[in-house]
């Protein structure tokens, strides 16, 4: 039984991980459709992160699940747990990763722009790095949030560590325990991407940090 | 067109599910605040046992899915002779998880506080109750009220995971429909729409409170 629970939180992760890789890519590209010049396209992007952090998770997992077989792509519930996880994700980390640009303050823009960089150095050396430290809290807690999300996927018949454990109570009744030890596993792992975070903030804050921690 | 045949046919479908969603959603957001502002008062007034006992519990739940704690309760308690219908058990579940997060921004909030106004209180000669309730509580509620804001939001969406364990909601009553009707996506893509009115109306909620307490951001805000 612990093996079960132990194979199921293996799982756990692996979706974790992968919604976060695909969802911090996607958010990455979506991040800097919120400071273009078009207004349709802002507006494109403030209706896509309000429809998506707006409705429950479940929802948009039972909409997925449901509806990506209907458009001929029934690839089996991992695929669509992946897809749902990296579309949920990637709305909170473009919100993450725009806050992190927009918390750079003006003196620093005006003096990156002064040194007259062109615009990849300038996107590379000044705004990367400064919104990288400022983004970095939130973007753990988001983190952990998909870890815990991972669970609600239990529902559309993904097999991870929830269904593991709600199978387990179904054939033994040994509720407390199963729950017990669930729960114990995902307060390992999401203690533990917290402190993965704050390690990466400890590398970052080595590295040069800008702002005013005094 | 096929949405608005879809809403037409099936529209009163989705009523008895939002009324519940709503009526899930208001009850287990005050008993949150409720159970928070419980958990404040155990850690205001508690010694380092009891501060540390309520950090275990914010910790616990803050660490663990709502789905766990809904299934513990769900499952768990028939075993040891509590049989509650399943809209009690995902309501509880629902305020001890929101309620522990609520607890850290009413912690929050108490800091924001400025110590003068526990001398003043004291020099008045005010109880620690008293202090609670007319010096701590009234500031608490009023500080932490965007927090608040975002975390009912947070808990309406998570009375979703309700229709797990088959409690007559709003995400129910998708899933049955999908079932009845063989419709890939309109039924939830209604729900979604629903989903997203009632956080609207959620989030208008908020500014007006918001205006009515004429919040200003503190200066010394951390």
């Amino acid at each position: 039984m612990l093996q079960l629970l132990l194979i199921g939180a293996c799982y756990t992760l692996g979706l974790a991980v992968a919604g976060i890789a695909f969802g911090t890519v996607l958010g990455l590209l979506l991040t800097p459709l919120s400071f273009v010049r078009c207004r349709p396209l802002r507006a494109l992007y403030h209706v896509y992160v309000f429809f998506t952090r707006g409705t429950p998770l479940l929802v948009l997992a039972l909409l997925i699940f449901y509806g990506l077989p209907a458009l001929n792509f029934s690839q089996g519930p991992y695929v669509a747990g992946t897809i749902v996880l990296t579309i949920y994700s990637s709305a909170f980390f473009a919100e993450v990763f725009r806050g992190g640009v927009l918390a750079i303050q003006r003196t620093h823009l005006e003096s990156g722009r002064s040194l007259g960089l062109p615009p990849l150095a300038f996107l590379r050396r000044i705004i990367a790095p400064l919104a990288l430290r400022y983004a970095l809290p939130p973007y753990v807690n988001v983190c952990v949030m998909m870890v815990k999300a991972s669970s609600i996927l239990s529902i559309i018949s993904v097999w991870e560590l929830t269904l593991a454990a709600r199978e387990i109570i179904e054939r033994t009744l040994l509720v407390f325990t199963v729950l017990g030890i669930a729960a114990a596993f995902y307060f390992l792992m999401c203690f533990g991407v917290d402190r993965l975070g704050r390690l990466a903030e400890r590398y970052l804050m080595r590295r040069g940090f800008v702002g005013e921690h005094a | 067109m096929r949405f608005v045949n879809w809403i037409v046919v099936y529209g009163p479908n989705y009523l008895s599910g939002l009324a519940w969603t709503a009526i899930i959603a208001l009850a287990a957001s005050v008993g949150a605040v409720v159970w928070g502002g419980v958990l404040l008062l155990i850690r205001l007034s508690g010694g380092l046992w009891t501060n540390l006992a309520v950090e275990t519990y914010v910790q616990l739940f803050r660490n663990t899915p709502v789905l766990l704690s809904i299934y513990l309760i769900y499952f768990g308690f028939p075993l040891i002779g509590v049989v509650w219908p399943a809209v009690i058990c995902g309501g509880l579940a629902l305020v001890l998880q929101n309620g522990a997060y609520i607890s850290e921004i009413f912690r929050g909030s108490v800091k924001t506080i400025d110590l003068v106004q526990f001398d003043a209180a004291k020099s008045l000669g005010l109880s620690a109750w008293g202090t609670f309730r007319k010096v701590v509580l009234p500031q608490v509620l009023v500080y932490g009220l965007p927090s608040l804001g975002g975390q009912v939001i947070l808990l309406l969406k998570d009375t979703s995971l309700l229709s797990a364990i088959s409690v007559a909601e709003l995400t129910m009553n998708a899933k049955l429909l999908t079932e009845q009707t063989g419709a890939a996506y309109e039924a939830f893509v209604v729900v979604a729409v629903l989903y997203l009115l009632l956080v609207v109306c959620l989030e208008l909620t908020a500014r007006f409170a918001l205006r009515a307490v004429r919040w200003r951001p503190r200066h010394d805000a951390l």
